[in-house]
């Protein structure tokens, strides 16, 4: 330790007994070292003053733990069962008019989105995105994660656009929608984890897939297929 | 004691420290009530990570501090063109104003803001938050010879600008 070092250690309380003593006399036989460890016990108490009052202060409501906090957990998203279809169909749909139109995925058609017979099929932009992306070669707004095959054999593709990630599987030669989730509120820019899937799609994910999900060789030769 | 605490319990204890952890940090009060939900955030996540008997508040700490790293820099890639925040507050400030012995805290702010982020986290930690020289090198991995001359050179660069007494 340098001897500067050595002096704000002393000031702080960090030396032992026999070097402590040896700089209590050295500041005491030093009317510069004095002043010195005087104004830094001075600045030490402006700094409190300046922030105690901070820890002092009543913590703000949104920030207090609640026993029932959400806590993003994959093992619990994985035991919330998705509601029964047609509920569960009108609740995306509203999710997707609200999503959707917000995002900047560049959109030739209108919606991302068709609904038919009551079911949710992706669209334009989207659906051009499961058709012909690959994970392994990501381009454009729409990335696509994993592709694999359900319990029925049909392949199945994640996708992860800006405001929102979900789930499609072919369907009598459409990408029926199975899942779309929107990305958790309070957590634009800056927080936002970095990797990842949302754990309500990876519990979709997880139920859905038969088997292992594609390599890059598997997903290029499904996608030669026609995903069949 | 703590043992018979809940991880929520503990952790809402640790709430008010954190927060003024969060203010040295970040120097802004909603960005600190930012910081400080997304620690609680993760640290609820990844509580698994968290070994009991280890101290919860050295773990919390450096998960904040880990968490500001990553917004300074997302922050310091979108802000490349504005002009620094700090000069805007510094202007027209009497600097003999800092001479009277009841800095507030905006002065502090404005003070601890000149400070590079390495030298403010380890004074945040040491002077503020009351940690040890050993503690703050194991939280934040850093040599103990690294916190004693961030700290030497951050608290000097502080009292030249707060002025002394």
């Amino acid at each position: 330790m340098t001897e500067d070092g050595k002096f704000f250690a002393w000031l702080d309380g960090e030396l032992g007994p026999a070097e402590a003593a040896d700089m209590e006399a050295k500041v005491a036989a030093d009317e510069q070292l004095q002043q010195l460890a005087e104004q830094h016990r001075a600045l030490r108490a402006q700094l409190r003053g300046a922030f105690d009052p901070i820890a002092a202060a009543p913590v703000p409501d949104q920030l207090t733990i609640h026993p029932s906090a959400k806590v993003i957990d994959f093992a619990a998203a994985k035991r919330v069962r998705l509601p029964s279809l047609p509920q569960w169909s009108a609740m995306a749909a509203t999710l997707v008019l609200g999503l959707f139109l917000g995002t900047k995925v560049p959109q030739h058609g209108s919606s991302l989105v068709a609904v038919k017979d009551g079911r949710l099929y992706a669209a334009s932009a989207l659906n051009h995105s499961l058709d012909t992306e690959l994970a392994s070669a990501p381009r454009g707004d729409v990335r696509i994660g994993l592709t694999f095959r359900d319990h029925s054999g049909e392949v199945c593709r994640s996708f992860t656009a800006s405001a929102a990630s979900g789930l499609a599987c072919r369907s009598d030669g459409h990408w029926r929608l199975k899942g779309l989730f929107g990305a958790p509120e309070g957590q634009g820019g800056d927080y936002r984890m970095a990797a990842g899937m949302d754990p309500n799609l990876a519990a979709l994910v997880d139920s859905t897939m038969a088997g292992e999900p594609f390599d890059a060789a598997a997903e290029r030769a499904a996608k030669k297929e026609g995903w069949r | 004691m703590d043992q018979l605490l809940s991880f929520e319990d503990q952790l809402s204890a640790l709430l008010p420290r954190l927060r003024r952890f969060a203010h040295a940090l970040s120097r802004d009060p909603a960005d600190a009530d930012d910081l400080t939900q997304a620690t609680i955030e993760r640290a609820l996540r990844s509580r698994d990570q968290w070994q009991p008997g280890t101290k919860l508040d050295s773990w919390c700490y450096r998960i904040m501090r880990n968490l500001w790293i990553d917004t300074a820099r997302t922050r310091a890639r979108r802000n490349r063109r504005e002009a620094p925040e700090e000069e805007g507050l510094t202007v027209g400030e009497d600097p003999r104003e800092s001479m009277d012995a009841a800095v507030d805290l905006k002065k502090i702010m404005v003070a601890m803001s000149q400070l590079p982020d390495e030298q403010r986290e380890i004074v945040a930690l040491i002077l503020i938050e009351g940690f040890g020289y050993r503690e703050v090198s194991e939280m934040l991995g850093l040599p103990i010879g690294t916190v004693s001359s961030r700290l030497v050179r951050g608290r000097t660069a502080l009292l030249a600008m707060v002025g002394e007494q």
